[in-house]
């Protein structure tokens, strides 16, 4: 997946999972769209499935830091490389 | 000290209506509310009884996301008639937030639609999804669903009291919510109960034998509490809130009081869990009256339980006699929209509610030959008008729980 793919799947995940359209890609989620921890918990639910395969506890709490579009595109390019490596 | 204890708000939703307009109209005109089970693609089909209290008016939820995300069916129902008993109670936002506003509201077992998910994706070996149960799906199904989705949408910070005795559910929400006030623990409570369409307990009082099969083809003909043609009873949805208020501070802020709580009680049959009980029932119903204060012949109107099982009905009008004697009136209202669950207790208090408000009483519907072990008390078997002063709403659960409401017209 390239980070454009990754970038497209996730702003689609955000409208139809979300209900949070064209989200600026540096914007704090949870201060600007109320994004909360069981939106977190989904999400992590959503890049499962994107990426094929569970995640690891460790990479789970690697996400608790999380605040933006692109930081959650950062994180699901790390964990594909590291599934493809 | 104790205090007063008045009732403020309320909203139902129920199978034979939405508004106070439409349920009082399904009673005058004898509308039930019990309609062909629908088809679940599950139990159905293995279930002998094929009705089912359905709540068939159209209801136009309208709650954001960030509400919705956490609630399965009975969240729905629940959020909405609290919304709207709020909205009615004219109570505003700092004091509901303040934390001397709390909420007893239950649920038969969460939301069963929710679960029946939960374990679809355990069982089918899924791959589609990895996180098979997550803390969303925990969050709409578990056994407080109810009340901690209110508390989050109206922002209400004071106590949380979650009962989950089945039938008994609702009726200990607003026991336990005007204890709450009585001792001055909080000064507001909203208290009540929900249930969603949910066929595994129909399946389970159908495995009972204790579920209406007679009458599948004409469901408006079943259950008939009290009645010698009665065959078991009806599983139903709905929903239901009272807002419960201290005296003094409804008075002040010049709220519109509709009716007192003046007694509750509760208690158990100390055994089987199953069957019915006429001693404990007989002692809670002594026990409600004790608490309130009066004597048995102060009680003009008793809504009774009446799920129309054959031991059940026969328990209970046993108990009302040896309690009251045959002087109030005695009315069935699950006649009207089969048995709500977790929600009769709060449905069937704010029906008594409207009835007083209105100066009449509703019959029980069905009820054409009264089964002679039934027959020693006050049957209603048609519509009066009456003004009911103090009535007494009882139910009774799984489990031997027994509880008894007293409610009085407002003076």
């Amino acid at each position: 997946m390239t980070r454009e793919e990754i970038q497209s799947k996730i702003l689609i995940v955000f409208k139809e999972e979300f209900e949070i359209t064209n989200p600026g890609l540096d914007e704090n989620l949870t201060e600007k769209y109320d994004f909360d921890s069981i939106d977190a918990l989904e999400l992590l639910g959503e890049i499962e499935t994107l990426l094929g395969s569970e995640l690891t506890r460790d990479e789970k709490k690697a996400s608790m830091d999380i605040r933006t579009i692109n930081q959650i595109c950062d994180y699901i390019e790390l964990l594909a490389k590291k599934r493809s490596s | 000290m104790e205090k007063r204890v008045v009732i403020t708000a309320s909203s139902a939703i129920t199978p034979i209506g939405h508004h106070k307009e439409e349920i009082i109209d399904s009673l005058v005109n004898g509308k039930s509310g019990v309609k062909e089970l629908r088809d679940d693609n599950l139990l159905t089909d293995h279930v002998a009884s094929k009705v089912f209290g359905t709540v068939s008016c159209p209801i136009e939820f309208d709650f954001e996301r960030k509400y919705r995300k956490t609630m399965g069916p009975v969240a729905y129902y629940a959020c909405q008639v609290v919304k709207e008993a709020l909205e009615s109670s004219g109570l505003d936002k700092e004091f509901i937030s303040s934390g001397r506003l709390g909420v007893a509201f239950g649920s038969t077992h969460g939301s069963p639609t929710v679960q029946r998910e939960i374990y679809k994706t355990f069982f089918s070996h899924s791959q589609s999804k990895f996180s098979s149960i997550g803390a969303v799906d925990y969050l709409k199904s578990m056994v407080h669903t109810t009340a901690v989705n209110i508390t989050k949408m109206f922002g209400i910070t004071g106590r949380v009291i979650s009962s989950s005795t089945a039938c008994t559910t609702s009726s200990q929400s607003i026991g336990f919510g005007y204890e709450a006030v009585k001792y001055g623990l909080q000064d507001a409570m909203i208290c009540g109960g929900a249930d969603e369409y949910d066929t595994t307990t129909v399946a389970v009082f159908d495995n009972l034998l204790a579920c209406s099969t007679d009458f599948n083809d004409t469901p408006h003909l079943t259950p008939r509490p009290f009645d010698t043609r009665r065959d078991g009873l009806v599983v139903g949805e709905g929903a239901g809130v009272l807002l419960l208020e201290e005296y003094e501070f409804a008075k002040k802020r010049g709220a519109d009081i509709i009716g007192e709580v003046i007694g509750f009680s509760c208690n158990n049959n100390g055994g089987d869990l199953i069957l019915p009980n006429m001693n404990g029932i007989t002692e809670t119903i002594k026990l409600g009256l004790k608490n309130a204060r009066i004597g048995p012949d102060e009680v003009d109107f008793v809504c009774a339980h009446a799920t129309a099982t054959k031991m059940g009905d026969v328990a209970e009008a046993m108990a009302i006699y040896k309690a009251y004697g045959n002087s109030p009136y005695v009315t069935g209202l699950k006649s009207y929209m089969g048995h709500t669950m977790g929600s009769c207790g709060v449905i069937e208090a704010i029906i008594t509610l409207y009835m007083m408000d209105q100066g009449i009483i509703a019959p029980t519907l069905n009820l054409d030959e009264v089964d002679e072990r039934c027959s020693m008390i006050r049957h209603t078997k048609k519509f009066r008008e009456f003004d009911i002063r103090i009535a007494a709403i009882q139910n009774f659960a799984f489990g031997g729980v027994n509880t008894s409401l007293l409610i009085k017209k407002f003076e």
